[in-house]
């Protein structure tokens, strides 16, 4: 059997690397442990030796290609060994810069069975025919990438998670996780930050009472959704408005309120849907200027403890001390799966690629046609506030002294007042 | 009510204990039921099972043949066709090759070439595997080679309660069974229910009920994998493990529901790693509906590709130990294979 030459994981939260050169060509001899190819990551660049004596075939990765950890990219046949006509998957993953920046719309990801070429373990496989997902969109955790059932479908109910949705909330099936708390009047549908869950809205939810009738949407790779590949912002966005359909179906129209990247996707579904949103509220949103803080955002997706993710957090906060050790407890266990940590790194390359905020939403502002409100922390470390000043349009824009990047958590009463008086502007432009 | 009383009393005694008490009960109900063996009766047998029985019901019953397996086990086989039911103990399983025609080409074929008019109903006594010092021709395990063929059953209790269920199950089948005693065992104590009882043939069980991953063991390797179950449940992995009792016939069934609920499966034994238990049950697995909810590649670990050796250190290496069972069962379930 030829050995199979393999993109290494060189770094803890690497899920793609570059080949920087070959030091070998086609059909050359090599010895155990020589020099095949040097792979560049975010932080390194190191050498990549043979893991056998034979001869190269089947290079199928070039010199600058991106490629996903766990890869064939070459196989070594020891002597005598025929080099058939050996199957090998395409390498080389797409420029997430170029996705980024793609005006039209890609092909709709398209469930098939097209999963011949991934490394998937039979369990992984029947799971992924059962939910329609193609293997090509899901991040393997295992051993050389190995994808593993709960990579596809994760794992709600193990026996120590929390199982059942809390009082007051039933769960809608469907691809991402929707859940609904009943009320009076129009919903509000919430859509939380990049790393965070449904779960953080708790405190907004609080302040603003049992009456308010809530929809909360689960991001692709976060939460109880399940842990897809996401390819480009506009994928994303797509995905989330079919969730939106999906939640919304029963009402004419509905509030929409949206924090940091969920503020980006609230933004997308009321330019998608304009006559379906009754009202758009934004917190700290992302699409609104390139800079971002992205060291905060990678050490929060690499962390496996609450020792490693506590410093991080705090930069969410106007000040340190925003953040308590029981939050940081709770906000670990939601990231325990190293699977959901493994899709969140893939999606902060697609969407932040380099550390930037590789998509814009800006025109979609100026489209925009409905009462809209911006609520934005004069202390966010993570997104500047002076974004909102980049906005050209008609909207009520409160800006909150001594608040960071989560107003929502850091003063939900504030934010709840604000959001009151902007229901109410929204139902007197009626 | 004092039948009831007596059928379902407890008591604890060894695993030599266990069988010697089922020997006992047949010979007692039933007078075709005869012991065969080198040094079974006057000396008690080489590991003592026989004990006092020669004493109880004469040399007659309990024979000790010459040193001749082949010559041994062919009377028995012959004495099984023509209407007796003995009990041939191998004084070691290793001697039992020089009995190879007798079982596998006479007591496993005549039932199927003489069209279903004869039966065999002999039982073989397996004294087996490593640990004892006795080097590489006294300490194998080779169940796998009769798990090969046609017309056996083959048995490995792990249990002096099963020890004795067994042979009672084995003596009531009609015909051959092969019933593999690991040498360790013997002096093993445990809660066995007096009277006559039978363990089923062909039936695993579920000893501990788990659902990170399953592991499959029997005979000696069923305690290793329990103690394995016990240190894992410290670390949060909660090992289903599985006491196989029967290789042939085998319970796919038990093992196939273990593997659809866990997705992980290893498989332990003590004979030879290749070609062995661990790679029918693999296959089996893989050839099933189960195939689909397997997460990970399936580990076997067997006994290493040599002659058992008698240096002691490389003796115990030789053979799946407790350190070596949970290595690789905490790598299977931390998914790291």
């Amino acid at each position: 059997m030829p050995v199979e030459v393999i993109l290494p994981k060189v770094d803890m939260d690497m899920s793609h690397g570059t080949i920087a050169v070959w030091h070998v060509a086609e059909g050359d001899q090599v010895a155990k442990g020589a020099a095949l190819f040097d792979i560049e990551t975010d932080k390194a660049a190191m050498e990549v030796e043979s893991p056998a004596a034979g001869r190269v075939h089947g290079i199928t990765a070039n010199p600058g290609d991106r490629v996903a950890v766990g890869t064939v990219v070459a196989m070594i046949y020891a002597e005598g060994e025929a080099d058939g006509d050996i199957f090998l998957p395409p390498v080389v993953a797409p420029d997430p810069v170029i996705v980024a920046q793609r005006k039209e719309p890609e092909p709709a990801a398209v469930a098939t069975a097209v999963s011949v070429g991934h490394r998937a373990t039979p369990a992984a496989r029947a799971a992924a025919r059962e939910a329609g997902i193609d293997l090509a969109d899901v991040v393997g955790t295992g051993p050389l990438g190995r994808i593993q059932r709960d990579d596809v479908t994760p794992p709600h109910q193990s026996g120590t998670q929390p199982v059942a949705a809390p009082a007051g909330w039933t769960v809608q099936p469907g691809p991402l996780h929707i859940s609904h708390r009943k009320g009076t009047g129009t919903p509000l549908v919430l859509l939380h930050g990049f790393t965070a869950d449904s779960q953080s809205w708790a405190p907004l939810e609080k302040a603003l009472g049992p009456d308010q009738p809530l929809i909360r949407i689960d991001l692709p790779g976060h939460g109880r959704s399940p842990h897809r590949r996401v390819h480009s912002f506009s994928e994303l966005s797509r995905m989330v408005v079919d969730a939106f359909d999906e939640a919304t179906v029963s009402y004419d129209s509905v509030h929409l309120l949206g924090h940091s990247l969920g503020g980006a996707l609230a933004l997308a579904i009321a330019d998608i849907r304009p006559r379906r949103a009754a009202s758009l509220a934004l917190i700290a949103p992302a699409g609104f200027g390139p800079e971002l803080d992205a060291v905060a955002l990678s050490g929060i997706i690499r962390a496996t403890r609450v020792e490693s993710l506590m410093p991080w957090l705090r930069r969410l906060t106007a000040t340190p001390e925003g953040i308590s050790d029981a939050y940081a407890r709770v906000a670990m266990t939601g990231r325990s799966d190293p699977a959901l940590r493994a899709v969140q790194a893939s999606m902060a390359d697609i969407l932040f690629p380099d550390g930037v905020q590789a998509f814009d939403l800006r025109p979609a502002m100026t489209r925009l046609n409905l009462p809209a409100s911006l609520i934005w922390g004069r202390q966010d470390h993570i997104i500047p506030w002076r974004h909102a000043l980049a906005v050209e349009c008609d909207i009520a824009i409160s800006l909150l002294a001594g608040v960071g990047h989560i107003p929502q958590i850091e003063c939900p009463d504030r934010v709840a007042r604000i959001l009151s008086r902007h229901f109410a502007t929204a139902a007197l432009s009626r | 009510m004092n039948a009831m009383t007596q059928d379902t009393a407890v008591r604890t005694m060894s695993y030599a204990e266990a069988i010697r008490e089922a020997m006992a009960l047949a010979m007692e109900a039933d007078p075709t039921v005869i012991l065969m063996g080198e040094d079974i009766g006057v000396y008690g047998g080489a590991f003592q099972v026989t004990l006092d029985l020669v004493d109880r019901f004469g040399p007659d019953r309990v024979m000790d043949t010459p040193i001749s397996e082949l010559g041994g086990a062919g009377v028995a086989v012959g004495a099984a066709l023509t209407g007796l039911k003995p009990i041939f103990e191998f004084q070691f399983s290793d001697f039992a090759m020089l009995a190879m025609e007798q079982i596998v080409n006479q007591a496993a074929k005549l039932r199927y070439m003489l069209g279903g008019e004869a039966s065999v109903p002999v039982v073989f006594r397996m004294p087996s595997g490593s640990g004892t010092g006795a080097a590489a021709q006294h300490s194998q395990s080779i169940e796998a080679w009769f798990g090969h063929v046609p017309g056996l059953k083959v048995l490995q209790p792990s249990t002096p309660e099963d020890a004795k269920g067994m042979l009672l199950a084995a003596l009531a089948d009609p015909d051959p069974v092969m019933i593999f005693e690991h040498k360790l065992l013997y002096k093993t104590k445990g809660h066995v229910p007096a009277g006559h009882y039978l363990t089923p043939i062909g039936k695993a069980v579920v000893r501990r009920a788990g659902t990170s991953l399953t592991i499959v063991a029997g005979s000696i390797m069923l305690h290793r994998a329990l103690e394995v179950a016990d240190r894992l449940s410290a670390d949060g992995v909660d090992a289903e493990v599985i006491d196989l009792r029967s290789i042939r016939p085998i319970d796919r069934d038990t093992i196939l529901t273990s593997v659809r609920k866990t997705g992980r499966l290893m498989v332990v034994y003590e004979g030879v790693k290749a070609f062995g238990v661990g790679a029918e049950i693999s296959a089996m697995v893989a050839e099933s509906d189960a195939f689909d909810f397997l997460d990970a590649p399936i580990i076997r670990l067997g006994a290493a590709d040599a002659p058992v050796p008698y240096n002691p250190d490389l003796e115990r290496a030789s053979v799946p130990q407790v350190d070596t069972i949970i290595a690789a069962a905490r790598r299977l379930a931390r998914r790291e294979v």
